[in-house]
């Protein structure tokens, strides 16, 4: 799951660069930067929903 | 009647051509630009050294002719010695600007341990503090050994600072018919002819930056932090992930090229470092707080949130106030000069500076207060900071109310942004280091591809692109783009380099101290020293208590 997320977090970067070779269009470009951001943050939920799997106070209590 | 009208007229018609007529025949009349000679500089009469031993306490005999240093002093003063006069003081205005700058942002090192200590608990005090006092330390060394060669070794053309031509060598892959430039390969050490009075300059100011960025983490994984870890944290930090995007953003890397490269804008503008600086620490901050997670007792079972309140607020605020001094290095000194090149924007700058902060605090304190009945000191103290970061990127391309409204919405956004981190993401961090710079950061790279409003005019071109920064609303959705390639970059690799650093330091060394040490607090288990020894120690809720001074 972390493995995922991290990948997540990485492949909405190449989204928005890719979006930058692919095309000359500004609001393609624009698009693509704001579905890599999208993709990116997903990630970052996804890492810290592991995170939270596992957590401390799940098990403890406090 | 008819003939007043026609009198007035024809009396407003002679004056109108009189005004017209009138400066056009004083221009005819002005003599011809003469030329300065060396001759002309052998007149030039100078205060006796008579005159000058009975003192001076008006001021008018100190500062002549007679203090323009001469190649050769048996030629007497020359028109080269006076040009050249001309030349180092300029560049001498822009190296004491840019090194008082730093000095105030160093300053602000006392501002982020006194806002985090103040937000700490008493029985972590010395602990907190000491992380903060030893960013400095580990900082600069990691950033003298290799961190600033990475960020600014390809960065010569500083015409503010003298050309600093030694910084010439940027590593660059070429791709897709590109040239991407990843890092300088001059300056480690500062050795070699990075010896240079301009490189210095550079360095220090530079260096405090970075170090603003090493000490946001230590207030997201405050109070629950292994010192050694923290240690190798900040080195990792200071070495490779902030130089690298401050390669891509400030040294001529290719975040910086994306105008000249894709069209887009002037490419990725920062003026002062919400991304480089405070995104860069914010998201450094978010990847350590998830690896070391929450504080003992902050989280009940079901997963709802106990407030663990800081042990002092006048620290809190005295605190705020000495960073939003300190920013006044930040940002006005990101001009990196005060004389030539458009850089007297530095009123403007300072002024956009101080409104921000001042709305940012006004919006924080305005959400608290309409959402829990009270006005928040420490959300106000956060607001201002939140104000403060988010303006640092667009500081020198905007103006007087881009900066009202960039600072008020980033003092909301701090509030929403603190919430919903300890809420939905079940992130413990301590200060808000997360929202502050992490999230304000980012909306500030933004901010300046929206308001950027293109009267800037830094030498008439910005990341080698003719013309001034101009955001969307007022007419370039380029420069929104090349923006949000900034804040994916920052998301999607920053943030992916401090995770996995991060967590091989947690799988090697451990990040986290025993719970028992966590309980008694940091003081002793990890310094050796309680902040306060005199007094009885309670942690509110657990029961568990320290007692000290006997």
């Amino acid at each position: 799951m972390k493995a995922l997320g991290l990948a997540l977090v990485v492949g909405g970067w190449m989204v928005a660069v890719g979006g930058l070779l692919a095309s000359e269009a500004m609001m393609v470009r624009m698009g693509a930067a704001l579905a890599g951001l999208a993709v990116s943050l997903g990630g970052i939920t996804a890492l810290n929903s592991a995170h939270i799997e596992t957590a401390l106070w799940k098990s403890r209590g406090r | 009647m008819r003939n007043l009208r026609t009198s007035f007229a024809v009396a407003l018609a002679v004056l109108g051509l009189v005004a017209i007529t009138v400066p056009i025949t004083r221009a005819a009349d002005e003599a011809p630009a003469v030329a300065l000679t060396t001759a002309d500089l052998k007149g030039i009469s100078t205060p006796s050294a008579d005159d000058l031993a009975k003192g001076d306490p008006g001021g008018t005999l100190t500062g002549t002719a007679a203090d323009i240093v001469m190649a050769d002093p048996k030629a007497g003063l020359t028109l080269a010695d006076v040009v050249n006069q001309v030349g180092q003081n300029r560049i001498a205005i822009n190296f004491v600007w840019t090194l008082v700058a730093g000095f105030l942002v160093m300053f602000m090192q006392a501002g982020f341990a006194l806002v985090e200590t103040g937000l700490c608990r008493a029985k972590n005090a010395n602990h907190t503090m000491m992380m903060n006092f030893m960013v400095y330390g580990f900082g600069l060394f990691a950033y003298w050994v290799m961190g600033f060669a990475i960020q600014q070794g390809g960065s010569a053309g500083i015409s503010n600072l003298g050309g600093m031509n030694p910084l010439n060598n940027e590593f660059k892959l070429s791709l897709f018919g590109k040239d991407w430039g990843l890092f300088g390969t001059k300056g480690f050490f500062l050795s070699g002819n990075t010896y240079d009075v301009a490189v210095m300059v550079l360095f220090l100011f530079q260096m405090v930056f970075m170090d603003t960025a090493t000490t946001i983490v230590t207030g997201a994984a405050a109070e629950r932090w292994k010192f050694a870890a923290f240690a190798i944290s900040t080195f990792f930090l200071g070495a490779i992930t902030y130089p690298l995007f401050g390669n891509w953003a400030w040294g001529g890397g290719w975040l910086s090229q994306l105008g000249v490269n894709f069209k887009l804008g002037h490419g990725y503008c920062d003026f002062a470092g919400s991304g480089v600086v405070h995104s860069v620490g914010g998201l450094t901050a978010l990847a350590v707080a998830m690896i070391i997670g929450p504080r003992i007792g902050k989280y009940n079972r079901d997963g709802s949130a106990n407030a663990i309140p800081g042990h002092d607020i006048t620290m809190v605020l005295l605190g705020c106030f000495i960073l939003a001094f300190g920013w006044f290095g930040f940002n006005p000194g990101s001009t990196l000069g005060a004389s030539g090149n458009g850089n007297l924007r530095i009123g403007s700058i300072a002024v956009n500076t101080m409104l921000a902060g001042c709305t940012g605090s006004f919006g924080a304190i305005l959400y608290m207060w309409i959402r829990f009945g009270k006005p928040d000191a420490s959300m106000s103290g956060n607001g201002l900071l939140a104000g403060l970061v988010a303006i640092t990127a667009p500081s020198g391309f905007v103006n007087t109310v881009g900066s009202a409204i960039i600072g008020l919405s980033a003092g909301v956004l701090v509030c929403l942004s603190v919430e919903f981190l300890e809420r939905v993401f079940k992130i413990d961090d301590p200060v808000g280091a997360t929202s502050v710079h992490g999230t304000c950061g980012l909306y500030g790279v933004l901010c300046v591809g929206l308001f950027a409003d293109g009267t800037s005019n830094y030498g008439g071109s910005w990341n080698g692109v003719d013309g001034s920064v101009t955001g969307l609303f007022y007419g370039d959705p380029g420069q929104f783009v090349a923006q949000l390639i900034g804040v994916c970059t920052l998301v999607g690799v920053i943030f992916t380099l401090s995770y996995v650093f991060n967590w091989f330091i947690d799988v090697f060394v451990g990040q986290r101290v025993t719970a028992d040490a966590e309980l008694e607090g940091l003081d002793l288990p990890e310094m050796g020293a309680l902040g306060y020894p005199e007094f009885q120690l309670v942690t509110p809720g657990t029961g568990h208590s320290v007692d000290v001074g006997r």
